[in-house]
């Protein structure tokens, strides 16, 4: 008895699910005569590749149809980017005398201390951004901004996990793996979900933040680099030619189809083949599509390739714009990495830290914004920016430049397909500790980021260990504000 | 984690219709009769958690006396006369966003609040209350009347009779033939012997036969000589490096803890060779429970019967949690979910926040299973988490004994240290850093961030210089007490060490039901007990003695014989594991949402048999693998396959990818290069530095180990959870982080890559290629011969020896091994 067809449950497959398994959706073509064979698949295999991956229509119409996450690792301070605080200022230097618990984990708590960066209103829309990001600023009329986002916790490692997966607990699947579930991919020669590091490290806990979870592998983040090879084994092995690594691969298709001749019946074995295939189309499509070499010089530099400060994540913003055209559904982009000041984690001196990935950052994300809108990919791509929390408008340490973290209020925005840019959503207090008007918690953004994508998050559920899950869990609003 | 499960279907049906109702449905204009039109509603929505057994919110909904008072809010529920101004209609029809009533399930009909409102008004009349109703009343009694198959004893069946009569080799065959016959059906042909012969190999041992064996087994491959073979594998060690893995994999194994710091739990690989030896001993099933679960509360300890306690501390473990109180329940909730899904089947986990779904399990059962570990705690410092000796009680007590005895004297000498070190520090004959003495000079009370930091780095160092540095006299005092303390560790030398959660007080706290499972919010207090649903009466929960022996009485409780579930569970678990699918084929869920079984007398009749025979799981395995079932050949038959193309009625014993481990262990077999070193500290297979990038510790995060030592069977590769060895997590190693009853089988392009490009594969494919030019000659029609064998078990056709000669001729031969360890028949054995 499978009540719950088709979603694919760690236990009791089910023919049609183990059909739904194989080939992780790229196997799809070669099965088709296979699988017509079986009635209850004809409607099916009517609607193109069917497998884990096969394209699923959303619950309802939306615009957007890929998604950027700019992961900026380690906790971005709102209070020195997206909202401004007069009032900081004001009573820069004084004891915060309110009744939160700031900071974490028993760091020293200073005093009050006003941002040292200038913000100024942008647009038509009059957005206050900071010095920070000149270049981002300058798309201030695109962005939506939620300045009264929190979370449940200050930890990196769970507010990474909530901020990605909705759940301080490790194991669930990640926001990019239930898109993939939701729906499918749309490309046969590329993974769906694309995860980019930093090259200073990953995010705590690495690979859970893009993880499938409970659900089949086929939908976890695939981990690309930004320079090299960008998948791992995706290189022929050192010593076999080109040459050798096709004739291989003949040999063995030839012999496993010698094998499956005697064995029909056994779809597993059509979709192992098929995997071979796939995996060589990647060997090229996915190499092609990190090899810069083919951009142009104003390309190079409007991402800031050529600088040593802004190559890097240029680099990953540029790929970001190939895999979209490739049609890459999610993709997620982690600026710092490591820990405390390789990220935006600036505890001892936030100014400075915040100059660097700053730096860093404003230059390649504007360049994307840019060449979206250039290429058309704009009106179908939701960009999403921030990190797992925010920072305290305290210092850490009396007369220090650090802040610590910040789990009661932040900011992120939104921009790109269905979103309302030149605006802001909610508000801190006067200080910008904490969220205190419309304020939205991990799981209203996420509510939101499905509904822009399609779909309804409650509705987008996937059965495991006897229930229906969501990413919302048992929260979530969708956002309406957001929405155009 | 089974909080936000728990709560996610609630939400889906409250969330879907809940938006905040502005108006009450109207009463209906009819009389209503309580027993007729009120009771059914109330006995199946409210009484469950407001009613005799349960009084949430210290609210009780069926008696009149009592909803009139109201609960802890002390606002009356239901105001006789006033529906409208009445507590529970608002709750109900959905006018206080915050509250819902009732909880989960669909909401209440506008009938459905119409026939509520109409009561209230008409006098909330409860009819003639029963006088003996009272709290007293057993919880279970009422419950008893679930008439679910799996919650009933395994009936003892007939062997039934069939017409095939000599193809039934044991009862096995003939149930399995009954459902066949029933159907007109006839069991698929025996496999060929060498087919067999390679299937069995990988089943038991994960490995494939030697060319010696196969030659050997060839000679005479009748029936009973399979037998032997089975006897045979059975009884080596490599069996039980095979079968552990699956254990493995239900108690949610790995090395480390996850999370930010992803610490090593010290020792955690002695629970992985207690399971191993324990495999090997075909140490009892029941057996193995009481270990694991009251290892610590047996009459008898034993080293070994502590380590197995370890499987209580083998989840993620984050040592910086948000919140210290709710990460304890989440704790706690690991162990309970896991237990009941591992032992007996139930995804108990679901009642953490409400009453289960689907399941008759209630939050009461979840709170009262909490309660049995609740005295459990993870003996740790800080951050950095301990290990503790093991041993017999004696043992144990001995070491006691003596390291109270050496605390003194280690006092002794670390004073004497002390004094001599403010001396020579304040000397200036230090070779240290100014500001590194100076920190070492801080009352350390005083000292700021960077000091701790340079007398952590510097430590070691200035320990050096103090014992080049200590005078004569000084010296010969140390050395009295320190020769007394070398004494003492020679009389009572050290024990081992392994990891396990420990009850260091026989009195747990109290535990509470906690509403919607907030751990801010305590309900009423609960007892210790198992779900009420599996009972007519609640085990006996003795007195505490060293320990609660809470836990004790729970293990004695499923291992009991006529145990509904226990055994059921067990033997569906080693069927799965050798057919691919169980019996049941939601192998951790027995509950209603998992699947019937397929051939329950089948079912019951082995779990019976298993539990007569001893819990013996080898002789489960001697009895599945000497049947004719297991003996069918895989061959596809499309008459059959369209009409069953499951095979739940096992016309066929179906096709199922080898897991990563035995791939691996096969490879490293055929190429010559396996190391048999069984047992103790994990070894580190070599991840590439690419892998390793996308971690936030990449240069310090893995050690690879050698060539050799990594060549070891893959049971033994260091699990950390933020760092699974990517060739098997790409091959579909189960999640870590929960239990795991079955692995997903997924044929993605990520693995063709791995497989036909990566490090390990290709380095295998070059032994291999040696070990043919060493074994074979320089023949390539011998090689590829020897290939086959080896790698299958059988020569190749001519067809393939046709293929393969012809790409030797413009392609080396460690090319050719890369294509035979991607071969399909290489991980679908016949």
């Amino acid at each position: 008895m499978n009540r719950y067809i088709p979603n694919p449950t760690p236990c009791g497959r089910t023919r049609r699910e183990f059909l739904w398994q194989v080939g992780g959706g790229f196997a799809g073509l070669a099965l088709i005569d296979l699988l017509t064979r079986d009635g209850a698949f004809a409607a099916e295999t009517t609607k193109g590749a069917p497998g884990l991956l096969a394209a699923k229509p959303p619950h309802f119409q939306a615009k957007a149809k890929h998604a950027v996450f700019l992961f900026m690792n380690g906790a971005p301070s709102h209070i020195d980017t997206f909202d401004y605080k007069p009032e900081l200022s004001k009573f820069d230097g004084q004891p915060y005398q309110g009744n939160l618990t700031v900071g974490s984990n028993g760091r020293p708590v200073g005093h009050l201390m006003q941002t040292p960066f200038e913000f100024k209103k942008h647009g038509q829309s009059g957005l206050e951004i900071s010095s920070l990001f000149p270049r981002t600023a300058k798309f201030a009329d695109d962005l939506c901004v939620i300045r009264s986002m929190h979370t449940d916790t200050a930890a990196h490692a769970s507010g990474c996990l909530q901020m990605n997966t909705g759940s301080v607990i490790i194991g669930k699947p990640s926001i990019g793996a239930w898109l993939s579930y939701g729906l499918g991919t749309m490309n046969e020669s590329l993974p769906s979900f694309v995860v980019m590091t930093d090259p200073r490290g990953g995010p705590i806990s690495g690979p859970s933040n893009w993880t499938a979870g409970y659900m089949p592998a086929a939908y976890q983040g695939t981990l690309f680099r930004s320079t090299g090879a960008p998948l791992l084994d995706l290189a022929t092995p050192a010593g076999a030619s080109e040459r050798t690594q096709r004739h291989s691969l003949d040999l063995l298709e030839r012999l496993n189809r010698e094998h499956l001749e005697t064995r029909p019946g056994d779809s597993e074995l059509v979709a192992r083949i098929h995997s071979y295939e796939l995996a060589y189309r990647m060997q090229t499509t996915a190499a092609e599509v990190v090899d810069l070499g083919k951009e142009d010089v104003k390309t190079r530099e409007m991402y800031g390739l050529d600088d040593k400060r802004t190559s890097d994540f240029g680099s990953k913003c540029l790929i970001t714009r190939r895999l979209l055209e490739k049609g890459v559904r999610f993709v997620q982009l982690y600026s710092g990495g490591g820990h405390i000041e390789d990220t935006w984690d600036g505890h001892t001196d936030c100014i400075t830290n915040h100059k660097t990935h700053a730096g860093e950052t404003d230059q390649p994300i504007a360049a994307l914004m840019a060449d979206l809108k250039r290429t058309g990919l704009w009106d179908e791509t939701l960009l999403i920016w921030g990190g797992e929390f925010g920072r305290t408008p305290t210092s850490e340490g009396v007369g220090k430049p650090g802040r610590d973290h910040n789990w009661y209020g932040f900011s992120m925005w939104l921009a790109g397909a269905g979103v309302k840019g030149g605006q802001a959503i909610g508000s801190t207090d006067e200080l910008g500790f904490k969220a205190v008007e419309e304020p939205c918690h991990v799981s209203d953004l996420h509510a939101t980021i499905l509904h822009l994508m399609g779909l309804d998050h409650t509705r987008l559920t996937y059965f495991y260990q006897g229930l229906n899950q969501r990413l919302t869990g048992v929260r979530g609003n969708v956002v309406k504000k957001v929405l155009a | 984690m089974i909080r936000a499960l728990g709560i996610g279907l609630s939400f889906v049906a409250v969330a879907a219709q809940a938006q905040v109702a502005k108006e009450l449905p109207p009463p209906v204009n009819t009389t209503v009769d309580f027993a007729r039109d009120i009771r059914p509603i109330l006995a199946s929505r409210c009484f469950p958690c407001h009613g005799p057994q349960l009084q949430l919110h210290k609210l009780r909904l069926d008696r009149k006396a009592e909803a009139s008072k109201g609960g802890e809010s002390g606002v009356a529920a239901i105001l006789p006369g006033k529906s409208a101004d009445s507590l529970m209609i608002k709750y109900v029809a959905g006018l206080d966003p915050d509250v819902v009533m009732p909880p989960s399930g669909p909401r209440l009909t506008a009938a459905e609040i119409g026939l509520l409102r109409a009561w209230i008004d008409q006098g909330a009349s409860y009819g003639e209350e029963p006088a003996a109703q009272t709290a007293a009343q057993p919880m279970a009694a009422p419950r008893r009347a679930v008439d679910y198959w799996a919650f009933k004893p395994p009936a003892r069946l007939v062997i039934p009779s069939v017409k095939n009569a000599a193809w039934a080799r044991n009862p096995i065959d003939a149930f399995v033939l009954a459902k066949l016959e029933a159907k007109g059906w006839k069991p698929s042909p025996p496999a060929a012997p060498q087919a067999l012969l390679r299937r069995i190999y990988l089943d038991l041992i994960g490995l494939p036969p030697t060319l010696a064996e196969r030659e050997e087994f060839l000679k005479d491959p009748s029936p009973t000589s399979i037998d032997r073979l089975v006897d045979n594998l059975l009884a080596r060690p490599s069996y039980g490096e095979r079968w552990a893995r699956r254990w493995l994999d239900l108690v949610r194994y790995a090395e480390t803890n996850g999370y930010e710091r992803d610490a090593t739990k010290p020792n955690a690989w002695r629970y992985r060779d207690y399971v191993i030896r324990s495999f090997n001993d075909d140490k009892p099933f029941d057996r193995l429970v009481l270990e694991q679960l009251a290892g610590d509360e047996l009459a008898e300890i034993t080293a070994d019967s502590l380590t197995a306690l370890g499987y209580y501390r083998l989840g993620p473990w984050d040592d910086e949690p948000a919140d210290p109180q709710v990460d304890r329940f989440d704790q706690l909730d690991d162990i309970v979910s896991t237990t009941s899904q591992v032992f007996l089947g139930l995804t108990l986990g679901c009642a953490r926040c409400h009453n289960h779904k689907f399941d008759p399990l209630l939050a009461s059962d979840y709170y009262s299973m909490v309660a049995i570990f609740n005295g459990l705690e993870r003996p740790r410092n800080g951050r950095t988490e301990l290990d503790l000796p093991v041993g017999t009680r004696v043992e144990l007590e001995a070491l006691a004994a003596r390291d109270r005895q050496i605390e003194p004297l280690e006092k002794q000498i670390k004073e004497l240290r002390d004094a001599f070190r403010t001396e020579f520090l304040n000397s200036g004959r230090s070779k240290l850093a100014a500001d590194v003495v100076r920190a070492f000079l801080t009352d350390p009370k005083k000292r700021d961030d960077n000091q701790r930091k340079l007398i952590a780095d510097h430590a070691k160092e200035l320990e050096q210089e103090i014992d080049e540095a200590l005078p004569a006299d000084i010296r010969k005092e140390i050395a009295a007490p320190e020769q007394r303390i070398a004494g003492l560790k020679e009389a009572t030398p050290d024990l081992p060490r392994a990891y396990f959660l420990h009850e260091p007080s026989p009195h747990p706290p109290q535990t509470h039901l906690l509403i919607r499972g907030k751990a801010a919010q305590p309900g009423p207090e609960v007892q210790p007990g198992v779900p009420a649903v599996l009972v007519s009466y609640q085990p006996q929960f003795p007195p505490p003695s060293y320990t609660s022996q809470r836990r004790l009485t729970l293990a004695r409780w499923i291992t009991s014989p006529d145990h509904p579930l226990t055994a059921r569970v067990l033997v569906n678990r080693i069927w799965q594991y050798h057919f691919g699918e169980g019996l049941v084929r939601t192998p951790s869920d027995f509950g209603m949402m998992g699947e019937e079984p397929t051939h329950p007398e089948l079912l019951d009749w082995l779990a019976s048999w298993f539990v007569d025979e001893g819990w013996s799981i080898k002789k489960l395995h001697r009895l599945i693998m000497t049947s004719n079932t297991y003996r069918m050949s895989k061959a596809w038959n499309s008459v059959y396959g369209a009409e069953d193309p499951e095979d739940r009625l096992l016309w066929r014993v179906p096709y199922t990818r080898l897991e990563v481990e035995a791939i691996r262990d096969s490879m490293l077999a055929v190429s010559g290069q396996l190391n048999p070193q069984m047992y103790g500290p994990s070894m580190y297979p070599f991840i590439p530095e690419a892998a390793l990038a996308g971690n936030s510790d990449p240069d310090k995060i893995w050690k690879n180990s050698e060539e050799r030592e990594a060549s070891r069977r893959t049971i033994y590769a260091f699990l950390k959870r933020s760092m699974i060895v990517p060739m098997l997590e790409v091959l579909d190693l189960c999640d870590t982080t929960k239990t795991s009853g079955k692995r997903a089988v997924t044929s993605v392009a990520p693995q063709a890559l791995t497989l036909f490009n990566g490090d390990f594969v290709n380095r295998q494919a070059r032994h291999l290629a040696s070990r043919l030019e060493r074994e074979a000659g320089p023949d390539p029609e011998k090689q590829i011969e020897r290939a086959y064998l080896l790698a299958l078990s059988r020569p190749p056709t001519p067809a393939e020896r046709k293929s393969m000669l012809e790409f030797l001729r413009t392609e080396p031969l460690h090319e050719l091994c890369r294509v035979i360890f991607n071969l399909n028949e290489l991980v679908y054995t016949d």
